[in-house]
């Protein structure tokens, strides 16, 4: 029988509704009644200042809200048959929601938005995220105009964060992402960005909706797949990084989608990435970062002691991934106290690229390589806390470039690895 | 007298002679048939050692894990181990049936036995094989969980969880080849069930703050010790 | 040596085919008559349309008796046309912009002008002599039938020169070559090797059936003929690898199947008895007649096939229909009796439908449609008429149309010595159709034809599926899935002048969303329940299937 598809016979007749698009603008939610109707708000005056005479939808890709958010999205249609609202609009502009099978996950909503995309055949998307409360309908013009102006397939956004905010990012995510794939891309894994109808039908035809990164890293691989399949890339600053209200992540899932994600690209783009050296800056649209430096005070000691037990903890597991020499270096670093305690960039780096060379040649699970490198990070962010303790925005800045090219520098170390022993 | 004793060796060298003469053809029939099962054996080892290798085969074990445990037993590679496996034992099935051809009363009963006894060796082996598996996989993944989620002796809790999956593998292996069922597996129940009790009792009395802390640490948020600005990693 | 196209084994069956004539496209010297140069400077039209190849009709040197195919030299251009050279420059101009040319090879027979004939006529001697079937009495071959019945009184002529009888299936001054002679075998096939070299991609070979004639048999598709077109293209793959081979052979489905022998003969032929029934079926205002030839078609080998057309230069036969239908279509179609010639009816498409636009491009959408390669008639793109005062099938060789202004734009020279006259009247005159006026609005029949090619081209699935048909009980309705790979697209026509409301059995197909290839609006997904679908006058569909 035929499988399950992801658009529901409801949603697909309002599809067929709405008919043809230039502009699509999907907000993944869960459970956001407190926010997305903010979001929305700013998203429909963003529409209607810059965009006024294209035609444009809203898509909600909902993953099971048991609260008012699938009716605050309907609520914010633009029609004849809604009355009594003060906006001034040309056109029609549908807001649409739909329940994706299967419970809340990113990249179904991902999934699903890039299918109506598709179908609509829209020139300019996006996705917004729903929890960010002070997204600005300027926002829309900066993650759009590129799209659909510049013909720009993917526009990633660039914030002003606090030095201390996205240490994930900073330590490995973006200088990984810039030495593997050469581009100096500073948000790789976008809560909010643009793209064409020509990319979303791209990424729509690859074959990963049915493994682990189509359900949550998605995000993350349209970007690789994006430079990896020759599209044109661009950044777009907006303000300060939206906050969100709810916890963080925990750290092994958001491994999981990040290194995890990033390792198994590589596996599957060799010959995109194996023979570039360096990287290239991406165009940007207004500045490239911006550091904020509020004092803010963060818990330094609980970092050191999970790196220390883990080192420890899991010497088995460590053994079978790194290199003796790293490993050595590694407990050596655990044995010292955490005033002297040191990450150095190149044993970050080393670490980084062995545990990737570890995963392409699956010594173990895969899963489990990828779990074992959340406490060795944690002894990596203590050491960027560190570091940056008392740093001026630029020292951050300069301390970020450094850690960049000691990745790109030992890029052939990784290539090395690759295919030959440890 | 000597006549009849004469008489009676040459009448008992026919008799032998003679059963060695119906005994040759059986023999020439059963080394036929062992030369012909070597032959079959070995094609059909060469078979599926092609078909795994279309299949990959050997990368699905990689990905189970079942490599890693066979390369620490300095064991050849799964598609290659699986096909040898195979060899012999349509190989020994072939000399078996030879065997029977011999017709050697006494022999046929147990050759039958051993041929029923055959499917539960296989099922047994394989439940060895995976709980092995199992146990590493499981084991390990407890090993990461808790030292991530910062819960205490994360070493002695992945010892606990292989032991565990081992004794429990050998007790359904046991079981399986019909040997000790109900004592292995009585011994297990305790064992299990003294874990259980003992783990109860720790937890509810020992470990009541312990509990506590995983319990606040897992479930309820923003009420820390130190007040810290929550950071988000990405 | 002339730039040739890159052999891609099959491109025929993805192929969009523009059949014109030399003679009424385009002059380029002022004599009236079109010619090579014409040609190629219209090609830039030719692309714009869409169409991938090209085929001439007959331009050899010839008394001109009929139309060309009555040949007096195989092996040049009638000086009418142009030179050889500047068919060279044509070829080459029509390669560049990645269009192939196919040429007419009349095997059959000669014109009683070619030297060959002269020579076979002059003494029972002389070493032509058994170039040509001759006979001392006409009553051989009896089963074989009259085809030109409105002019022949038989397949035999008397010639005086020689005092005897010389065989000819066609006019009697064209008389058959005879191919049991394995000189005229080798003779002819040097013919075709001589415009091979030069670069063509293919032959249209007119008349193949009666190539040879036995006592005792119709004289029709003999086992004999087939040889002779093995040996062909035996030597045509060895030689020239990728150039095709396409046959006109008005026979039954089941008749037609040994022209492509095991993949070893014919790549192509046309699917003649289709074209009647598709406009009987129009009439009828049922499906019945189009399904039912589909179904008597035969499978035919991989590589080969159909070639599907609406209109040609010669009369829309309906040889291969019974009595009564062919009455049927006479009533409809040719009430007028001077438009009935030889068993069929010399009208152009749009006069045939009444310039009725819908039913134009309905029919269109079918041709495109249908399993087989199609081809355009030249003119039929912008709906020219035609001209039935004219002798014989003239009246559908007119001038194409190019402008409102002198001669419409055809040649400079007086309206008096056109080849042909132009058409004058308000409706189909030149000055109301043709191709300068509609390439400037979207809606002209022109700009929807060029749309309607682009889209065919857009998915091999037509040129290269299968195809299932539906049998809705509407019977009014003819409705397919081709497919090929993971590619179905459902075509859905109304062949009723009135709208109709149709359900669809689309089970096989849950699942599946309807994208309507025209506009690309997204249709309902389909279900367990018949799918629903309501169609205007002439209307149809095409839908791509996709599941996501």
């Amino acid at each position: 029988m035929a499988e399950e598809s992801i658009l529901t016979d409801d949603f697909l007749r309002e599809l067929i509704n709405v008919g043809e698009v230039d502009i699509l603008i999907g907000v993944p939610t869960y459970n956001d009644a407190e926010t997305v109707g903010q979001v929305l708000q700013a998203l429909r005056a963003g529409l209607l200042q810059y965009f006024p005479r294209l035609r444009a939808v809203i898509i909600n890709a909902d993953g099971g809200s048991k609260d008012a958010t699938q009716d605050l999205v309907r609520a914010a249609s633009i029609s004849d048959l809604q009355h009594g609202s003060d906006l001034r609009a040309l056109r029609t502009l549908h807001c649409i929601s739909t329940q994706y099978p299967g419970g809340a996950s990113k990249g179904t909503a991902l999934h699903t938005i890039l299918a109506a995309a598709d179908l609509l055949r829209a020139t300019g998307c996006a996705i917004i995220s729903a929890d960010s409360a002070n997204f600005q309908p300027e926002w829309v013009e900066s993650l759009l105009r590129p799209v659909c102006h510049d013909n720009f397939d993917l526009v990633t956004p660039v914030y002003r964060r606090h030095k201390f905010d996205g240490l994930l990012v900073r330590n490995l995510l973006y200088p990984m992402t810039r030495a593997i794939y050469s581009r100096r891309i500073r948000e790789p894994y976008p809560a909010e960005f643009a793209f064409s109808g020509r990319l979303a039908g791209y990424f729509l035809g690859q074959d990963i909706w049915s493994q682990d990164v189509g359900r949550a890293g998605a995000e993350f691989y349209l970007t690789i797949s994006t430079i990896a399949g020759g599209f044109r890339l661009a950044q777009s600053f907006l303000g300060t990084r939206p906050h969100s209200e709810r916890a963080a992540p925990d750290l092994v899932p958001a491994m999981r989608m990040t290194a995890g994600v990033l390792f198994w690209s590589m596996e599957q783009n060799f010959s995109a990435w194996s023979a570039s050296m360096g990287s290239q800056p991406v165009p940007t649209i207004g500045p490239e970062h911006e550091i904020s430096l509020e004092p803010l005070r963060v818990s330094r000691k609980r970092l050191h002691q999970m790196f220390v037990r883990g080192v420890a903890e899991l010497a088995p597991v460590l053994k079978t991934i790194l290199s003796a020499q790293t490993l050595s270096e590694l407990e050596q670093a655990a044995a010292v106290p955490e005033e002297e305690f040191c990450y150095s960039n190149e044993s970050w780096v080393r670490t980084v690229y062995e545990f990737a060379a570890a995963y392409h040649k699956t010594v173990i699970s895969r899963d489990h390589i990828v779990q074992a490198l959340v406490p060795l990070y944690r002894g990596r962010a203590h050491t960027f806390l560190v570091e940056n303790r008392d740093a001026s925005a630029d020292e951050v800045e300069s301390n970020i470039e450094t850690l960049c090219l000691t990745f790109e520098r030992m890029k052939p170390n990784l290539l090395g690895m690759w295919d030959g022993g440890k | 007298m000597w006549d009849t004793i004469v008489g009676e060796l040459i009448q008992a060298t026919r008799d032998t002679w003679h059963n060695v003469l119906h005994f040759l053809p059986r023999l020439m029939g059963m080394l036929v048939v062992v030369l012909l099962g070597w032959l079959l054996a070995y094609i059909l080892k060469s078979i599926l050692r092609s078909i795994l290798r279309l299949a990959r085969f050997d990368r699905l074990s990689e990905h189970w894990g079942a490599t890693e445990l066979l390369n620490k037993a300095a064991l050849p590679s799964s598609s290659e181990l699986l096909s040898r496996f195979v060899f012999w034992i349509a190989w020994l099935g072939f000399i078996l049936v030879g065997v029977r051809a011999l017709e050697i009363v006494g022999l046929q009963e147990p050759i039958a036995k051993f041929f029923g006894f055959l499917p539960r060796l296989f099922a047994a082996l394989f439940v060895f094989f995976f709980g092995l598996l199992a146990a590493s996989f499981f084991s390990r993944a407890a090993l990461l969980a808790a030292v991530n989620a910062d819960l205490p002796s994360p070493r002695l809790v992945s010892s606990v969880i292989r032991t565990l999956i081992i004794i429990f593998a050998l007790s359904v292996g046991f079981e399986e080849l019909g040997l000790g069922e109900h004592t292995v597996l009585v011994a297990f129940a305790i064992v299990f069930g003294a874990l259980m009790l003992g783990l109860a009792l720790a937890f509810g009395l020992g470990g009541r703050d312990l509990a506590r802390q995983y319990l606040e640490r897992r479930f309820v948020r923003g009420h820390k010790e130190e007040k810290e600005d929550e950071l988000s990693p990405l | 040596m002339v730039l040739a196209l890159p052999q891609d084994g099959l491109w025929y069956k993805d192929a969009v085919i523009y059949q014109v004539h030399v003679r009424a496209f385009h002059d380029s010297n002022g004599d009236g008559i079109g010619d090579f140069l014409g040609l190629a400077q219209k090609l830039d039209y030719v692309q714009d349309l869409g169409v991938t190849a090209l085929w001439l009709m007959p331009f050899f040197p010839s008394p001109l008796r009929d139309d060309g195919y009555d040949i007096s030299d195989y092996q040049s251009v009638h000086p009418h046309y142009g030179t050889l050279d500047e068919f060279k420059l044509f070829l080459n101009a029509a390669h560049e912009r990645g269009i192939r040319v196919i040429i007419e090879m009349v095997l059959n027979h000669t014109s009683d002008q070619h030297p060959w004939f002269q020579e076979s006529r002059s003494s029972p001697s002389n070493p032509r002599r058994g170039w040509y079937v001759w006979s001392d009495t006409d009553t051989r071959y009896r089963g074989a039938r009259i085809i030109f019945i409105d002019t022949e009184l038989s397949n035999w002529a008397w010639d005086p020169v020689s005092k005897a009888y010389y065989w000819h299936r066609f006019f009697s001054h064209q008389p058959d070559l005879n191919y049991d002679n394995p000189a005229v075998r080798e003779e002819m096939w040097n013919m075709m090797k001589f415009w091979l070299d030069m670069g063509i991609d293919g032959f249209r070979l007119d008349a193949v059936p009666y190539l040879v004639e036995r006592d005792g048999t119709n004289c029709e598709n003999l086992p004999e003929t087939h040889a002779v077109i093995k040996d062909y293209r035996a030597r045509i793959d060895q030689q020239f690898p990728g150039r095709m081979l396409l046959a006109e052979a008005n026979q039954w489905p089941a008749d037609l199947r040994p022209y492509f022998g095991d993949g070893d003969e014919f790549q192509m032929a046309f699917h003649f008895p289709l074209m009647p029934r598709m406009f009987m079926g129009l009439k009828l205002e049922d499906r019945k007649p189009i399904t039912e030839i589909l179904q008597q078609t035969p499978a035919i080998p991989e590589n080969c096939q159909w070639c599907l057309f609406l209109r040609n230069h010669d009369e829309l036969t309906l040889e291969m229909v019974t009595d009564m239908e062919r009455d049927y279509m006479y009533d409809e179609y040719a009430h007028d009796k001077s438009m009935r010639l030889n068993l069929g009816i010399r009208r152009r498409l749009a006069p045939l439908l009444d310039n009725d636009r819908r039913r134009i491009e309905l029919m269109n959408g079918m041709l495109m449609s249908l399993p087989g390669t199609p081809i355009i008639y030249y003119g039929d793109e912008i709906g020219m008429g035609d001209n039935v005062k004219l002798g014989d099938r003239n009246g559908v060789r007119t001038p194409m149309q190019w402008n409102g202004g002198w001669n419409g734009g055809f040649s400079v020279a007086d309206p008096e010595s056109l080849y042909s006259p132009l058409l004058l009247n308000p409706v189909y005159g030149f000055q109301a159709v043709n191709v300068q006026s509609q390439k400037r609005f979207e809606h002209s029949l022109f700009s929807w034809t060029k749309h309607l090619i682009n889209v065919r081209k857009s998915m091999p699935v037509f040129g290269r599926g299968s195809i299932e048909f539906l049998y809705p009980a509407n019977h009014r309705v003819l409705a397919y899935v081709r497919q090929s790979g993971k590619d179905s697209i459902l075509v859905v026509n109304n062949l009723s002048s009135s709208a109709q409301a149709v359900e669809l059995d689309l089970r096989r197909y849950k699942g599946n969303i309807l994208i309507e290839m025209f506009g690309r609006n997204i249709f309902p997904r389909v279900g367990d329940l018949p799918y629903l679908l309501t169609m205007g006058p002439y209307q149809f569909y095409w839908f791509r299937l996709r599941k996501i």
